[in-house]
């Protein structure tokens, strides 16, 4: 049993405040749930052992740590340094709200109390910790048809030592759009829990960035959850770095006909970084489409999860659904655990999933050496072009220019043998 | 056209009668002294019973698994009854003359003809019905290539410095839950051993037959093919229509020396049970074998049979240039649950796996393929290849796929692919227009959709598995 689980609920029983029916309910699940252990299926790969004779400060000054400069990203910046909240942007655009979880007005609270914490899927043992544990956190609310165009990014810090869990709720009203960047820079010895919930109205479009790029000894368990009404879009770009233990959960729910998902992500690990991606897509309505591209280049010591499952139920026929999982493995060292799963109860529905695991093509290589291009050169050419393609398709292109010469540092430094 | 074919499912399983003969059947329970009248009753060297009984001590140690994408009612192993024999066969039959004409006939009407002269040339069977071999044929011919066949019962009288030697170094006792069960209470099987570099002249076939009510079957299988040898082996299974779920827990184990090559080909027809998933056998299995260097081993399957299946067929590619194959048809239908795959898992270098894994769900059935590549740190330029489609005849049914793929060598290649379809209209459309009946063009459809697996199928095999799936599907007009 871990001793930092057990804090954890000794603490949950003193949080009290508006969202208290929702912290008693996660906490009564939370009292039967059993620590996950290698033989719990969705951490089968992940030790959580570092974690669990943890101890963290729980309450400190928030240090004095600002978000890295993304240059020509004209955004609306929420920052979180150690769990709170602070930085608010000013003068909004019409048709968007901005609330901390501790100022919400009474109309904010009566939609958002019947949404917190039902977008997340009740097994994530950390989602169920973050409902009772997250006192900060930030409620976006996008009017019907308003279309904001400045992106809001919202940054996760943390100092030594910290332990942080935080909230993200998204309304995107029908007919609106948003871009939401989620952006986790800790790097320190520190543990966050992050949660996000997205709910993406009629015919609403939201483009997403997930960005886990802290590293280090920091660990992070994010979890990151949509749902969709009809003919909703949503288009998610994730980046995971790995850390000492660094998770993600992706969850998608179809709930209304002809919505569309589609997910791109890359993780890149080097040393003896860790990073798990468990993405869950529900296709409950006919006629929607998911698409599901993730690539990962694994270096050194490092180690790679990924568990891709979708869930097609009974009505939901007419589905397209397509799940591919590319993997180069770098090193002797290195590990990649893959999983892609298909669950289905429709018949006339179109669902396929592919996965591969491969080291880069010694041909390719021979061939640009052969031109004079240099080995490391020819090397980080070629895994570049491994995840370039996913890259490009970053609606942003002032986030992509600023993460290629990240990326380009990273395949630098990973020792290919 | 969907209800035209699952009118068609309700077939009639045709092996589903009982044979009337007289039988030796333990009073349903499992202790200690059980297992030591089993080893008693098949008159077992001390050694035996000791490997049982720290087979059973483990096993009760143990917990039955719930991982598997199955949903069936907690079994009570105490009312089972872990040993049933023929009365006929107490005083061991020295020839067919001698054995009881009921038990000949049945297998007659299965169409296994016991008898020599009539029987497809080439083809030696060993039939065990519920715990015990009834006869073995060709054994004379096989003794003259040095081949050993023979009910393991028999073997380890006769050998029993080769079963001593392998028994248990595949599929150990601890292995799983349902292989500890099998190592404490298994009654009887099959026994073949293959010398160096023989080539086993004609195919080696067992037949299981659970015909006692209340009885589990649990029959152990050890095939080992010597250096540079071959040997095709073949498997059938059937039992009695009845209300109640009986079990069928079996262990094969094989090794494959060096160089040495065994094709493992299986029809599972267990009673599957009626439309509304009563009654029907629930098959826990596990199978596993061992390449050495340069050896092969290729598993096929076609599962249509049994309420619950719950198997996954295995390679260990140890030594260096070694390959496995695992070539799978599993057809659900009625209220059926299958959850089979493979496990390749590649620790020599340069070895090689293709996995085909076809899956076929009508009715209400669920059809779940599990599956694990790993490729081991010394797998130095391993390969694999996965493929896996299901097919969805009918809305209420599902095809799951959960592979798992562990690779920590970066020379090694693993590739996974899966996609799910149904039998479309379109292709419905095209084959009617073209003058053919509706049930012709779906059985067609089907067949083609499981070619890869039959054509790796030993010739009778595949004669007998088209058929079973022609059955499934016959009447599905549309």
């Amino acid at each position: 049993m871990s001793q930092w689980f057990e804090s954890a609920i000794v603490r949950a029983e003193q949080v009290n405040d508006w969202l208290s029916p929702v912290r008693a309910e996660a906490l009564q699940t939370l009292k039967r749930a059993s620590w996950p252990t290698r033989k719990t299926e969705a951490w089968k790969y992940l030790s959580l052992r570092r974690l669990e004779k943890s101890e963290f400060a729980q309450q400190q000054e928030s240090a004095q740590i600002t978000p890295e400069i993304i240059e020509g990203l004209d955004s609306l910046d929420l920052t979180f340094v150690d769990g709170q909240l602070v930085d608010l942007p000013a003068d909004l655009p019409a048709g968007l709200s901005i609330v901390s979880l501790q100022n919400a007005t009474d109309s904010v609270k009566q939609w958002a109390g019947e949404i917190i914490g039902d977008i997340k899927p009740e097994r994530h043992l950390f989602g169920l910790i973050n409902d009772t544990l997250a006192q900060h956190g930030v409620i976006i609310d996008v009017a019907e048809g308003v279309s904001v165009e400045r992106p809001i990014r919202i940054s996760y810090m943390s100092s030594e030592g910290s332990e942080a869990h935080t909230r993200v709720l998204v309304r995107v009203a029908s007919n609106a759009s948003v871009t939401v960047i989620e952006q986790a820079q800790n790097k320190h010895n520190s543990l966050h829990t992050s949660v996000a919930e997205y709910a993406i109205h009629e015919q609403a479009e939201l483009t997403h960035y997930g960005l886990m790029m802290g590293g280090g000894a920091a660990m992070h368990v994010a979890g990151m959850h949509f749902r969709l009404a009809q003919q909703a879009t949503l288009n998610s770009h994730l980046v995971g770095f790995g850390s000492e233990l660094n998770r993600l959960d992706v969850d998608v729910q179809h709930r209304g006909e002809q919505a569309d998902a589609n997910i791109n992500a890359v993780y890149l690990l080097r040393d003896a970084e860790v990073f798990d991606l468990h993405s869950t897509i529900e296709h409950e309505v006919p006629h929607c489409t998911t698409d599901e591209n993730v690539r990962g280049i694994v270096a050194d010591r490092s180690k790679a999860v990924f568990n891709g499952r979708i869930h097609i139920h009974r009505d939901a026929q007419k589905t397209l659904a397509e799940l591919n999982n590319k993997n180069l493995l770098l090193s002797r060292e290195a590990q990649i655990n893959t999983k892609p799963e298909l669950e289905i109860y429709a018949d006339d529905v179109k669902c396929a999933h592919g996965a591969t695991v491969a080291e880069i093509d010694k041909k390719a290589l021979y061939y640009l050496q052969s031109r004079g291009i240099s080995r490391e050169q020819a090397l980080v050419m070629l895994n570049f072009g491994f995840i370039n393609a996913l890259v490009d398709e970053m609606p942003h292109s002032a986030l992509a220019e600023w993460l290629r010469p990240i990326l380009r540092n990273r395949f630098a430094s990973m020792d290919v043998q | 056209m969907s209800y035209q074919i699952e009118k068609a499912l309700h077939r009639e399983y045709e092996a589903g009668f009982v044979s009337n003969v007289a039988s030796d059947t333990f009073p349903p329970g499992l202790d200690e002294d059980v297992i030591r009248r089993i080893s008693k009753m098949k008159n077992e060297p001390e050694w035996m019973l000791n490997w049982r009984l720290k087979a059973f001590r483990i096993w009760q140690k143990m917990e039955e698994p719930e991982w598997a994408h199955l949903n069936y009612p907690k079994i009570n192993y105490q009312d089972i009854s872990y040993y049933s024999a023929p009365k006929s066969m107490a005083d061991k039959p020295k020839s067919l003359d001698e054995v009881d004409p009921e038990l000949l006939a049945t297998y007659e009407k299965l169409g296994i003809p016991l008898h020599e002269q009539e029987m497809l040339a080439g083809v030696a069977v060993d039939a065990v019905f519920d715990s015990v071999s009834v006869v073995t044929t060709f054994r004379e011919k096989l003794e003259e290539a040095g081949v050993i066949f023979c009910p393991i019962s028999e073997a380890v009288h006769k050998y029993p410095e080769l079963v001593k030697k392998y028994l248990g170094r595949v599929v150990p006792q601890h292995d799983n839950f349902f292989a500890a069960l099998n190592c404490a209470v298994f009654t009887d099987g099959s026994f073949v051993y293959i010398p160096k570099g023989v080539r086993c002249p004609m195919e080696l076939s067992t037949y299981f037959r659970i015909n006692e009510q209340n009885t589990g079957q649990f029959e152990r299988t050890l095939i080992v093919a010597d250096e540079g040898s071959y040997v095709s082996y073949l498997e059938g299974c059937t039992a009695p229509q009845r209300d109640e779920n009986q079990l069928h827990a079996a262990v094969v184990e094989l090794v494959a020396l060096d160089d040495a090559e065994i094709k493992y080909s299986t029809v599972q027809n267990w009673y599957p049970g009626d439309e509304n998933g009563k009654g029907g056998i629930y098959n826990f299995v596990t199978k596993r074998g061992v390449c050495h260097n340069n050896a092969k081993i290729s598993w096929t399957q076609v599962e249509t049979g049994s309420a619950i299946t719950w198997k996954y067929p295995s390679c260990i590619l140890k030594g260096d240039n070694s390959i496995g194959e695992f070539y799978s048809v599993a057809l659900t239908r009625g209220a059926q649950q299958a959850d089979t795959g493979t496990k390749m898992v590649h620790i020599g270098k340069n070895t090689k796996s293709t996995i085909i894994s076809k899956g076929i769900s009508a009715g209400r059935s669920n059809n779940s393929y599990r599956g694990l590549v790993q490729m081991h740190g010394s797998a130095d330029d391993a390969r694999n290849f996965t493929q896996c489609d299901s097919l969805l005849i009918g809305d209420k049914c599902g095809a799951h796929t959960f592979p798992y793929v562990e690779s920590s060598n970066p020379s090694a290649i693993v590739e996974h692919e899966a996609t799910t379809s149904k039998v479309s209209d379109d292709q419905m459309f095209l084959c009617q227009q073209r003058g053919m009946d509706p049930e012709k063009a779906v059985s067609m459809i089907v067949n083609g959709f499981c070619k890869e697996v039959f054509k790796e199928l030993p010739m009778e095999f595949a004669v007998e598995a088209g058929k079973l799936l022609e059955i499934s599907l016959e009447g599905s007009v549309g």
